[in-house]
This record gives C-alpha cells, sequence and structure tokens, in this order.
C-alpha cells in the first residue's frame, strides 16, 4: 500500500522542528489528511500520492525534493 | 490505536461471535435441507450483530472523544481508501472461492443446506479476511 520499500526518504521530522515544531495532528490538519497518515508517512512506512506530497511541501514552503528524497539506484 | 481500528477489532469480534455461535449450533444439526428454525436462528443472530454494531460504535466513538483521539478534522484520507481497497481486493478471492466451492458443492450433496452453509461461511471469512487485512495494513503503516 503506497509502500516504496524504504526507497523514498522524507524531512518530515526535521521541517517540523524548524517551522516551530508544529505537531503531527498540526500538519495532518493543513495537508488534508489523518494523524495516522502524516506519522506513517514520516516513519517511511507510506509513501503518499503526488498531491499530498505537493500539499505538505507548500505547508513547508519548501520544493518538494526538500521534503522527499528518492535513493532508488534506476 | 485509532477510532477506525477500534471500530473494526469491533467489528471482527462480534462477527466471530455471532456466527461462531450460529454454525456451533446449527452444524451439529446436520439436516438436509434449510430449517425454519435456522433461518429464524439466522435473523435473530443478525438483528443482534447489528445490535452490537450500533452500541458498540456509539461507545468506541464516545471513548475516542473522552481520549482525545478524534481531535483531527480529517477521519479517512487516501490511505485508508487505499487500505479499504486492498482489504476488499483480498475478502473478494476469498469469496470467490467459496462461490466455486458452494456451487460444485451443490452437485455433489443432495439438499440445499451443505451449500447454504458452505456459502454463508465463505460468505464470513471473506468478511473476516478482509477485517484482518485491514487491520493488518493499519497496524503496518502505522
Amino acid at each position: 500500500m503506497g509502500k516504496s520499500g524504504g526507497l523514498i526518504t522524507n524531512m518530515i521530522r526535521t521541517l517540523r522542528f524548524h517551522h516551530g515544531e508544529i505537531t503531527q495532528q498540526e500538519l495532518a490538519d493543513r495537508v488534508g489528511v489523518t494523524r495516522q497518515t502524516v506519522n506513517a508517512i514520516e516513519a517511511n512506512k507510506y509513501s503518499p500520492s503526488l498531491e499530498v506530497a505537493f500539499r505538505i511541501a507548500r505547508v513547508f514552503g519548501v520544493p518538494l525534493d526538500q521534503v522527499f528524497q528518492y535513493d532508488g539506484d534506476a | 490505536m485509532s477510532f477506525q481500528e477500534k471500530s473494526l477489532w469491533l467489528l471482527f469480534v462480534s462477527l466471530i461471535g455471532i456466527f461462531g455461535c450460529y454454525f456451533a449450533v446449527v452444524i451439529p444439526a446436520k439436516a438436509v435441507d434449510v430449517m425454519p428454525w435456522h433461518i429464524g436462528l439466522f435473523i435473530g443472530l443478525v438483528v443482534l450483530l447489528v445490535l452490537i454494531q450500533i452500541l458498540g460504535s456509539i461507545a468506541v466513538a464516545i471513548a475516542s472523544k473522552l481520549s482525545g483521539s478524534t481531535a483531527g478534522r480529517h477521519d479517512t484520507d487516501e490511505r485508508d481508501g487505499l487500505i479499504g481497497l486492498k482489504s476488499t481486493r483480498n475478502g473478494s478471492y476469498v469469496l470467490a472461492v467459496g462461490v466455486f466451492l458452494s456451487l460444485s458443492l451443490a452437485l455433489i450433496i443432495k439438499g440445499n443446506f451443505a451449500f447454504t452453509h458452505l456459502l454463508l461461511g465463505f460468505w464470513v471469512l471473506a468478511q473476516l479476511v478482509e477485517i484482518g487485512s485491514q487491520l493488518f495494513l493499519y497496524r503496518r503503516s502505522a
């Protein structure tokens, strides 16, 4: 289920810290998902849709590749 | 544990309890055809299942409210949808096998008791697989 096998990593925890330590719930409310989904994304257990990924990047005011990184070879 | 997970556990346990009771009473009877009391028992237990679901859901909702675990503005999202789709797919495999086996059994065994109850059994199993899949996927990506 939207699982990347650990290839997609993210900086959400760090970005939350640098944005006034906003909670997972606050981020979830602003993105339009549940807190459980933010938690799963942050723990690299769920890869969000492109739309949600862009919304997360917009909340932090950074480009998408500063939030998500693809570590695959191809 | 989220509200969805608690509701799913409630449904999972009540399905096992209610249909476990039904099959424990009906199967030892070894009838050839479905008897009127089988239907009466089935309807009674389904009504009981619905009541358990309603009262249980109210209790889970109140408990979630009190613990503040429903504080978010969004109850479901794309992850819930994806989990639901994958779980429904898993359940449908079981149901398809059940339908095939039940139809095969109907050709072999006389009467409608075996056919009906094998089909019902597989429907319950399909529901349990679907709910179990949801619980597993919620836990795996929690």
